[in-house]
Order: structure tokens, then C-alpha cells, then sequence
């Protein structure tokens, strides 16, 4: 392979892993106060098929991608009211969420399904950075959301490790009652959290469609990137920075069928590939849980269950 | 102000069945909203709707047509679900069980005499559904692997192995003939599900309801179905008073993949009579969950439930065509969506009173 071909295929990578990044980091917030929040699915359709209406509406791809993570953080409210105040079962209440967000999109897509959309996120070389030999031509010929993804993972890093508020946030999903005990407002810290999952969900939809396929389809739009994202957060042991190396990792996963057939794999039946990434994060969950202390010792502890100030 | 929850001292029958139907009246109230907002007439839609789905002897056979392989998926989702064991992949068991009878009806061909042939395509059907389950479940019960994501992700690899096996190959499930438009090559007209009485109504749907009175016996009166009640209501319990808890996890995850699979043989035999992939993905997997979570997991409540949410995508499909201005089909899934948020948020009215407390009180 020339270096040509390794750039190219590298920066795909980058940018087929980036939507993993924003949706992942999303889920990855979630969960540690936690909530567990299967609607990623569902609110990525929601947010694609927002996007693509408002920068329809509007010519504008920053309007389409605030269409799209407002549309999702409102699944994602709805999911904090169900799982926060309601107690209601939280894998259920995310696969509502996943049912009635693809219901929506597909409602609302109807009349767009396989239109193209007119506007388009373009590329931004930064400068100088660009210019550094291969790492610079993968890193730095992006568009800007990759480089704002960068910066949201450093931001959670910074505040789930350095900060007051992410220490409060980490103790609401490790116990809750003692978060509570010391004054934390708990419910409050796990509806804002739900709901920063939601907006970086609905970015992460928004993203598929104003940069990368730039028509809906509610078939072929997601295709169960938001299932592969809430597995990257395992993947990554509940950590920000894995998070990132997961998703890129899953990224050049999902372009290896186009590098497979550019390198001339014919034999190998297209649909073959296409299963790749899917049957990929099967093996690297299974795997992952036979050696299971380390990603037992990563899950925040009172993952997935509600809490009842009055029964603690 | 803040929401306390106070549990209630005694839970009033009544509760069981009003908590329900306001939650369902907020979600058609919900879906009126969203129509209007979209420009569309909404008590013409929800007429039209009721009329399509129960009130023409068409219409009541379409329901019943349309809630057969819910009835299946239902029951799937159900006998995981209850022992909180989230298989979340019956849409792929229900394309493997469906690839798994056509392949075997094809095989046979016209061999075996009706009743026989019927009763080994159908048990191809579950025995392809719980191979599907089989990777995810032996995982959770061997090494604690979440059975969710790994079940999930199966779906979509069912839909491409369909897909490759229709458009992508020559195979054995391919129409020869079918050169310009792949499709689905046509099963021997032995291995059919008898329709009933003069109806597209196949024997599915009663098999269905066999099934959901089998796995209420197993469950309510044999020694498994108690184990399995012991797990899931506290595994810890379980494995402290002796239940083989990864045996118990494993047949639960097993059964439920097979039963999705009778999914896909009854959709095969009854009413494709062929594999055809764009018809089995259509979501029955991902219904079935709502079935059951309105149901509340019990496997009789799944039946009529399966009718109810049957009839409801049905009417969404005939809404496409209607005469003042198509409605997308997908209103039946946001009422689906909207009336399982809906139950969700009211089922804490059963056990709990929600209290609303002045802040003043809180701060002494």
C-alpha cells in the first residue's frame, strides 16, 4: 500500500469513526451518573432527519446541526422524565425511545427520503498542522466537527477528572444515596447529563447527514452506528480517552469493506463485509467480558438502576 | 417545590386498569398533536384508522393477519423480558427461523405427508431462532456478557445474510426464474399453514395462541418456570438456594430465540409462502417488545395486545392510501412509540403517589 492510499484510508477512519466519537461521548456521559440511555439509535435518526429539514430550511449546515441536537435532547428529556422521575425500566425506556424516534424520523423523512441536501460541511485544513508529513494529512484535513469532537473528549476528560461538578457526577453513579447525603442534587446532575448525551446524539446524527451521506434514507442513514457507539462505551471502560481510540478504531472497521474492495477482494460477497463491524463489536463485547474484573472495576455501580430518596 | 414518591400502603385494583387507559389516552392525545402539527386532520385519521383495522370484516382479517407474528414476538420478548434477560433481537431469530423453514420446505419438497411436513418446517423455524440466540446466550450465561447489544447487533446481520441469500447469490432460496427482480423462490404448496375458514387468517395465529397458553403453564405450574421466577426476581436468590443459574439464563435466552423463529416460520408458511427479505424486516422483532412491555411480560396479556398493536400498524399501512392526502405508515409506529413512553411513565402510579412538597418544608 502507498502512502497515497494510506492517508486516504486512514483520514476515512478518522472521519467514519467521528460520529462514534460525539454519539459514544454522549452515552459515555450518561452513563456515568447512572443512567443508561439505549435511545442513541433513535435519537441520532431524529437528529439526522432534523438536520437535513432545518439546513434544508434555512441553507445554513450550523442551523441544521442545532436543529438536529435540539430534536434529539428533546428524546433524550424524555428519557431522563421516564427513567429520572418515573423510575420506569431503563433498558425499556430506551428501546421506546428508539421505536418512537425512528417512528418520528421516518414520519417527518417521508417526503425528503433520497433527496439530496443542498448544503454541505466542507473540509478545513488547519494551516501549518496540515503540512506534517502523514500524521498531519490524516489529523488535520478534516472538517471542523472532528476537531470540536477532539475538544468536547478533552473537556469531559478534564471535567469528570478535575472538577468539582464531575466528582459530584461520578459519585451520583456510583451511589446516588451518599451523593444525596452530601448535598448533591442528584436528579438534577442525571437529567443534565441524560440530556448533554442527547445533544451530542443529535450532533452525531446531524454530522451523518451535513457531512458524510448527505441524503436520508431510514434505512442505510444510521444503520446501528447508535448501538455500536453504546458498545464503544464498554469498549472504553467508561473512559473518555479510550472512547476516542475505540471509535477510530471501529471507524477504519467500518470503511474496511471499501479498502477490501479497492484492494481487489472480489470473491468475498459485499453483504459479507457489510456484517464486519457488527460481528467486530460481538467478538470485542464477549471478549471483553471473559476477562471481566477490569470492565466490572470501569462500570459505574449503580448503573441502570433508579433512585428512591424515601427507600434508601 | 420537589416530587416525593410515597409508596402506597395498599394498591386499589381499579389502578390496574385506569393507570392504563390514561396512559394510553395521553398518547393519542400526543399523536393528535403531531398530526395536526403536520397538517393532518386527526380525528378523520383516527376514524379512519378504527375503520380500516375493526370496523370491515376485511379489515378485522388484516388485524388479525398483522398481529400473528406479533403474538410470536411478543411472547419472545416476554419470556426474556419478565426475567429481566433483554433479548432484544427477535427481528434477527425471526429472519433466521425464516431462512432456516424456507430452506427446510424447499429441502423436502413434497416428502412429507401435510400435518408431518408442516410440524418439521415449523420446528426448523425454532430450531434456526434459537441457533440465532444461541452466540448471545451462551455468552451471558458462560461469562456475564450483555445479552443486549450482542443480540442487537445480530439483527442486522440477519438482514444482510436474507438479503445476500436473495440478491446476492445464486442459493437454494432464490427464484430461478427471477432473473430482472430477485425474489424469494416459491415453497411447495404442502408445506403451507392451512388458512382458516375461508380467510387469509392462517393457523399461525392459532399456534401463536397455543404457544402463549404453553408458556403460561410453563411458567405458573413446572419446576423450570419456577426457577426461572426465582432468577428473575433475584439471581443472587437463585444461586444461594441452588438454581443453575447460567442453565436457567440459557434455556430462558434459548427459548425466546425459538419462539421469535416460529415468528418467521409462521410469517413463511402462512403468508409469504417464499423468503422474502424487504417483508420480514419490517420490525415485527422491535413490536414484539412493546407487546410485551404493555402485556406487562404475562404471556396471555401479550395476545390480545398483539391484536390491538397489530390492528394499529395495519391501519397506519392503509393510511398510505388514503384519498385526501397520504399519511406516512409510520404514525403507527410513533403511536406505538408514544403509547409505550406513556405506559412507562404511568406504571409508577400503581405502587407509588407522586407528592409534590413546598421547598420550605424541606429546608428545616
Amino acid at each position: 500500500m502507498n502512502e497515497g492510499v494510506l492517508v486516504v484510508t486512514l483520514a476515512a477512519a478518522v472521519a467514519a469513526g467521528t460520529p462514534l466519537v460525539l454519539a459514544g461521548l454522549g452515552e459515555l456521559l450518561t452513563e456515568r451518573v447512572g443512567v443508561v440511555n439505549l435511545g442513541v439509535e433513535g435519537m441520532m435518526l431524529l437528529g439526522a432527519v432534523s438536520a437535513f429539514l432545518v439546513a434544508q430550511a434555512t441553507s445554513s449546515v450550523t442551523a441544521g446541526m442545532f436543529g438536529g441536537m435540539g430534536a434529539a435532547a428533546l428524546l433524550a428529556f424524555v428519557h431522563a422524565f421516564l427513567s429520572v422521575t418515573m423510575r420506569a425500566n431503563q433498558i425499556v425506556s430506551g428501546l421506546a425511545l428508539v421505536i418512537f424516534g425512528s417512528g418520528i424520523a421516518i414520519f417527518l423523512g417521508r417526503p425528503i427520503e433520497g433527496q439530496p441536501l443542498a448544503v454541505h460541511l466542507g473540509q478545513l485544513q488547519i494551516p501549518l498542522l496540515a503540512e506534517i508529513p502523514l500524521a498531519g494529512r490524516v489529523l488535520f484535513g478534516q472538517d471542523i466537527v472532528v476537531y470540536v469532537s477532539w475538544l468536547l473528549v478533552l473537556a469531559a476528560v478534564v471535567y469528570l477528572r478535575y472538577t468539582k461538578a464531575g466528582l459530584w457526577a461520578r459519585a451520583v453513579g456510583e451511589s446516588p444515596a451518599t451523593a444525596d447525603v452530601m448535598g448533591v442534587r442528584v436528579t438534577a446532575i442525571q437529567y443534565g447529563h441524560t440530556i448533554v448525551g442527547g445533544l451530542l446524539a443529535g450532533a452525531s446524527g446531524a454530522y451523518l447527514i451535513l457531512a458524510r451521506v448527505p441524503n436520508w434514507s431510514q434505512a442505510s442513514t444510521t444503520s446501528g452506528l447508535g448501538w455500536i457507539a453504546v458498545a464503544l462505551v464498554v469498549f472504553a471502560s467508561w473512559r473518555p480517552g479510550r472512547l476516542l481510540l475505540g471509535a477510530y478504531l471501529f471507524g477504519a472497521a467500518l470503511r474496511a469493506n471499501f479498502a477490501l474492495q479497492a484492494a481487489g477482494m472480489h470473491g468475498v460477497p459485499a453483504e459479507a463485509l457489510a456484517m464486519l463491524p457488527y460481528l467486530l463489536t460481538i467478538t470485542v463485547m464477549i471478549v471483553l467480558s471473559m476477562r471481566n474484573t477490569r470492565q466490572r472495576l470501569g462500570a459505574p455501580a449503580a448503573l441502570g438502576t433508579a433512585y428512591i430518596r424515601s427507600e434508601r | 417545590m420537589r416530587l416525593d414518591l410515597e409508596r402506597r400502603a395498599a394498591q386499589p385494583p381499579h389502578l390496574y386498569v385506569s393507570v392504563p387507559l390514561v396512559a394510553v389516552g395521553a398518547a393519542l392525545a400526543f399523536g393528535a398533536l403531531f398530526l395536526w402539527a403536520n397538517g393532518f386532520d386527526p380525528v378523520l385519521i383516527y376514524v379512519e384508522m378504527a375503520r380500516a383495522s375493526f370496523a370491515t370484516r376485511y379489515g378485522i382479517e388484516d388485524s388479525l393477519i398483522s398481529a400473528t407474528p406479533l403474538i410470536f414476538t411478543g411472547l419472545a420478548a416476554a419470556m426474556a423480558f419478565r426475567f429481566r434477560l433483554y433479548n432484544v433481537g427477535a427481528e434477527g431469530q425471526l429472519i433466521a427461523g425464516a431462512i432456516c423453514c424456507a430452506g427446510v420446505a424447499l429441502a423436502i419438497g413434497e416428502a412429507l405427508p401435510g400435518a408431518l411436513g408442516v410440524a418439521v418446517i415449523l420446528a426448523a423455524g425454532l430450531v434456526g431462532g434459537a441457533v440465532w440466540a444461541a452466540v448471545p446466550a451462551v455468552a451471558r450465561a458462560r461469562f456475564g456478557t450483555s445479552e443486549i447489544i450482542t443480540t442487537l447487533l445480530l439483527n442486522y446481520v440477519a438482514v444482510l445474510l436474507a438479503r445476500y441469500l436473495i440478491f446476492g447469490s445464486k442459493s437454494m432460496w432464490r427464484d430461478p426464474l427471477a432473473t430482472n427482480f430477485p425474489q424469494g423462490r416459491a415453497l411447495p404448496r404442502m408445506s403451507g399453514l392451512p388458512e382458516l375458514g375461508g380467510t387469509q387468517i392462517h393457523l399461525g395465529l392459532l399456534i401463536g395462541i397455543a404457544c402463549a397458553l404453553l408458556m403460561f403453564a410453563l411458567v405458573r405450574w413446572t419446576r423450570p418456570g419456577f426457577d426461572a421466577r426465582v432468577f428473575g426476581d433475584s439471581p443472587a436468590a437463585a444461586r444461594y438456594a441452588g438454581i443453575n443459574v447460567a442453565g436457567v439464563v440459557l434455556c430462558l435466552l434459548l427459548l425466546s430465540g425459538g419462539i421469535a423463529g416460529l415468528a418467521g416460520a409462521s410469517e413463511v408458511s402462512g403468508r409469504a409462502h417464499r423468503l422474502d427479505p424487504a417483508g420480514l424486516a419490517v420490525g415485527f422483532g422491535y413490536t414484539g417488545i412493546i407487546v410485551a412491555a404493555l402485556a406487562r411480560y404475562h404471556p396471555l396479556g401479550v395476545v390480545p395486545i398483539a391484536i390491538f398493536v397489530g390492528a394499529l400498524s395495519n391501519a397506519g399501512t392503509t393510511l398510505q392510501s388514503l384519498p385526501g392526502g397520504a399519511v406516512p405508515s409510520a404514525i403507527g409506529t410513533v403511536l406505538q412509540g408514544a403509547i409505550l413512553i406513556c405506559v412507562l411513565a404511568s406504571e409508577i402510579h400503581v405502587t407509588y403517589r407522586l407528592r409534590w412538597r413546598p421547598a420550605a418544608l424541606l429546608s428545616q
